[in-house]
């Protein structure tokens, strides 16, 4: 049979939440080492062919001006291939120090054998910070997220900077309508997004494809003004050229630029089908493509294709722990109409005995998310030792009633109800019952 | 020979990270460019001291630039060998362990719900800092509930939540709670200053009473032993007290002053304290030790006074996101060792409102008693409490009703027969 309690620690199996916190700086450092490639190769493709180009100048016609000009510019192109390099460099012993910090971190738990240890207790606390951070960056709450992790002293532990940089981009798709951040942050990313078949691109191009329409149609009924022949601006045998016409004209260019390679030809050909049929057409299913909300749909695309880039889950690790937990901990008890609201651990140690503690699914924070989650699950009862049962039916262990009575003062032979303390009732001590429960 | 055992935990990983730190990294590279500026410059110089050279020297230039450059180029391939040495470390480490999927996700569809717990952990935490920059931040941005499983359509509670919270989050009043709480405990811990517990605790002496909290004495025990031995309690050192008497003068004063009220409750206590006195020159060695050397008596307090303070707000002692997000920790690998075995087995789990595996949680995070019927093992709730026979063993109601089918029966446990109206409902 399985074991109903357990304080026995296995940190292997305990690690199922954190693989993200290393992921993250080994992603960065690959993209830090990556970026050193591509400045030292680009540098020495540039640098070598103009040391070519200078020697045979150099051989021709020699004159030293030429030569030591070409030579300056070649130096200060070094130079500037140095700095970058120091910048990288710089960069990546901060990953380093921040993953040293994060492999230690985790080594601690393998330190501790116990749940019940209070080193575990400690861990545990800096885990719900790092979980709290990353909720609150997640949601966009990076002043908070900023503030908690330096409160707590974790900085080395949570992604601030990576997560503040992607909030930009989302933001500037979802607020800005704007798509230039999300379009240079593709280029930076091409081989990996790439190597993931990721659409990010093609739906931002698509996009501003869309975007060209719009203002063509729009900036058409202008036209229309000057232009009566009820074709909204948009002629037809080419003669008047508004603002209108050359906007789609421009989109024709930039889908033929972007969008004819995908090969997707159904939706190539709804996004032919804008330059017919205008915004407020409202005509299916060009209005899809029109529709604002496809905005917010990039803002989540982006989102998406980031956290799978970056090997981040799609939904904040504190809502894996807590769904989990609030099971974990609810019983029937803790939505029960019938439950006193203070209960107390049954493990009280015996300097406690009488004081009660309220239990967190029971407490205020939680009751209300714990409603729809469904409780643990437990194969035998949980009571505390010797039961015995008061005449208003409530159960309670001998010893801890025995206790309770001493400590408020219960006459000798009499008993009270812990629960209802001074103010309720007092029975006598032989109507007070064993009980069974097996 | 066996091979010796790899190393444990995140050793392996730290080894290569070593490398990484130590050599694998672009220090060389930036020396390699360098010694192409060197070359440059010298070159350079070269040709400025003798224009005639030019030709010559842009010539000879080439081969060592192109090397000095190539060798850069290589000096970065330690760091990409190393780095993929340290992925596939980093992949073996986390095979066995993949990101539990968001199945069950509770708190999506609640995001109100989320924010104001997590306000709350943070007051109660002390961070009153973070939590106003939270609570400002979340204002301005309320957040959007997404929909799950459970809660296809979440903004149809939405507005009802951002009650709910609103209440709570805003309210200065639970912040204001929270910072007399620490203001208190600072006083407590590190000033051992007791007055403004004791004044706290006086306050409401009828509502801790009520419940059977001890502690107002206990505060004003403290006290007392506080002033018996002098300034401050002598905890760990034994040294004899002072010869002189003043001390416990100055305890029996305000036992005389402040315990009358204790009386009733606490004579036992009160009894002991007062004849501690007759040993006071040699407590140490007295019966009445226990009272005065206890090295944990100003944490015991403190941790009362928490419980106390935070169960009269109606919250528990402990954070609740704490305990909850540690239950979950625990959880998880019991969760994702069932959802392999239903995974394998293609079967679904199908008690909608009870998980279906037991999780097995460390004592402490037990805080309800469990009443697990023994005929049906099903859970009691309100619509199936727990009943006891008049023989007192308990079983669920639906398992009585469907024993006794109205008549006398047997116990299932004993040999007592009864009639179902004669079984009680207990509550455990």
């Amino acid at each position: 049979m399985a074991e109903l309690t357990t304080t026995k620690l296995n940190a292997e199996s305990h690690l199922l939440l954190d693989q993200p916190l290393l992921r993250m700086p080994h992603e960065l450092s690959r993209r830090n080492q990556k970026n050193a490639q591509r400045y030292v190769e680009n540098s020495t493709k540039d640098v070598l062919s103009s040391l070519t180009a200078a020697a045979k100048t150099a051989s021709k016609r020699p004159t030293p001006d030429a030569a030591l000009s070409s030579l300056d510019s070649i130096i200060t192109k070094m130079q500037g291939l140095k700095r970058k390099l120091e910048n990288l460099h710089d960069e990546e012993m901060r990953i380093h120090k921040s993953n040293r910090a994060r492999l230690r971190h985790l080594q601690d738990l393998y330190e501790v054998q116990s749940l019940v240890d209070v080193k575990y207790d400690e861990w545990s606390r800096t885990r719900l910070s790092r979980l709290l951070v990353d909720y609150l960056l997640r949601e966009g709450y990076s002043e908070s997220a900023a503030h908690l992790a330096a409160s707590q002293g974790i900085q080395e532990l949570v992604d601030v900077d990576a997560f503040v940089a992607c909030h930009k981009i989302e933001k500037s798709l979802r607020e800005e309508r704007n798509t230039s951040l999300a379009l240079n942050w593709c280029k930076e990313n091409s081989k990996e997004l790439k190597k993931q078949g990721s659409m990010l691109e093609f739906e931002l191009r698509l996009q501003q494809y869309i975007e060209l329409v719009r203002q063509g149609h729009q900036a058409g009924v202008g036209d229309v003004d000057t232009d009566m022949d009820g074709l909204n601006g948009v002629s037809l045998d080419g003669a008047s050229t508004g603002a209108g016409e050359e906007k789609l004209v421009e989109a024709r260019a930039h889908a033929k630029k972007y969008l004819s390679a995908s090969g997707d030809f159904a939706l190539l050909g709804k996004a032919a089908g804008l330059l017919a049929y205008r915004p407020w057409d409202d005509v299916k299913p060009y209005s899809e493509l029109y529709s604002e909300s496809r905005w917010t749909h990039l803002a989540h695309l982006f989102l998406t294709t980031h956290h799978t880039l970056y090997s981040l889950p799609p939904r904040p690790l504190l809502h894996i722990a807590l769904s989990a937990g609030l099971s974990a901990l609810k019983t029937p008890a803790c939505h029960s109409a019938y439950t006193a609201p203070t209960t107390m651990p049954l493990t009280s140690s015996s300097n406690c005995i009488t004081s009660t503690s309220v239990c967190p699914i029971c407490s205020t924070e939680l009751n209300e998310l714990a409603r729809n989650v469904p409780y643990a699950h437990h194969s035998k009862s949980l009571v505390e030792s010797d039961p015995v049962v008061l005449p208003n039916g409530r159960v309670y262990g001998k010893e801890r009633l025995r206790v309770f009575c001493d400590k408020v003062g219960v006459e000798p032979g009499w008993v009270r109800d812990p629960v209802e303390g001074l103010g309720g009732m007092k029975w006598r001590e032989n109507e007070v019952r064993k009980v069974f429960i097996m | 020979m066996a091979p010796p055992p790899p190393p444990t935990g995140m050793l392996e990983l730290l080894e290569q990270l070593d490398v990484l730190e130590k050599s694998a990294n672009l220090s060389a590279s930036i020396h390699d460019v360098q010694s192409v500026i060197d070359l440059l410059t010298a070159a350079r110089d070269k040709v400025a001291a003798d224009p005639q050279t030019a030709p010559l020297t842009l010539a000879k230039l080439q081969d060592p630039v192109k090397r000095s450059l190539e060798q850069a180029q290589k000096d970065i391939k330690p760091i990409y060998s190393g780095l993929n040495k340290y992925g596939k470390a980093l992949d073996k480490k986390f095979k066995d362990k993949p990101i539990p999927p968001a199945s069950n996700d509770a708190l999506s569809s609640h995001p109100r719900l989320v924010n104001r717990a997590i306000s709350m952990h943070l007051l109660r935490e002390g961070e009153f800092s973070v939590a106003s920059t939270f609570i400002q931040e979340a204002h301005r941005h309320p957040p959007r509930p997404e929909p799950t499983a459970s809660t296809p359509n979440p903004s149809m509670n939405d507005s009802r939540e951002a009650d709910l919270a609103e209440e709570s989050f805003n309210s200065e009043k639970l912040q204001g709670q929270f910072r007399e709480m620490y203001l208190i405990l600072h006083e407590l811990r590190q000033e051992r200053n007791l007055e403004p517990a004791i004044r706290w605790a006086r306050q409401r002496s009828d509502l801790l009473e009520a419940r059977g909290s001890n502690l107002e004495f206990e505060l004003c025990r403290l006290q007392f032993v506080c002033l018996f031995v002098g300034h401050g309690l002598v905890a760990d050192d034994d040294e004899p007290m002072e010869e002189d008497p003043q001390g416990p003068l100055e305890a029996y004063k305000y036992a005389r002053r402040e315990f009358g009220h204790f009386r009733g409750r606490y004579a036992h206590e009160i009894q002991q304290l007062i004849g501690a006195m007759a040993y006071w020159q040699n407590v140490v060695d007295s019966p009445y030790r226990r009272y005065f050397y206890n090295n944990t008596a100003w944490e015991e307090v403190a941790t009362s006074f928490t419980r106390e303070f935070c169960s009269l707000l109606g919250l528990s002692a402990d954070s609740p996101l704490y305990i909850a997000a540690t239950a979950g920790a625990i959880a998880l690998p019991h969760l994702l060792k069932l959802q392999n075995i239903m995974e394998k087995t293609r079967t679904e789990w199908t008690t909608q409102n009870e998980l279906p595996v037991e999780i097995p949680l460390p004592p402490t995070y037990h805080f309800h008693s469990i009443f697990v019927c023994p005929v049906s093992k099903e859970q009691s709730t309100d619509a199936n409490p727990p009943m006891m026979m008049p023989c007192g063993h308990v079983i669920a109601q639906e398992s009585l009703d469907r024993i006794s089918k109205g008549t006398r029966f047997k116990c299932p446990y004993c040999p007592m027969e009864s009639h179902p109206r004669d079984a009680r409902k207990v509550r455990l």
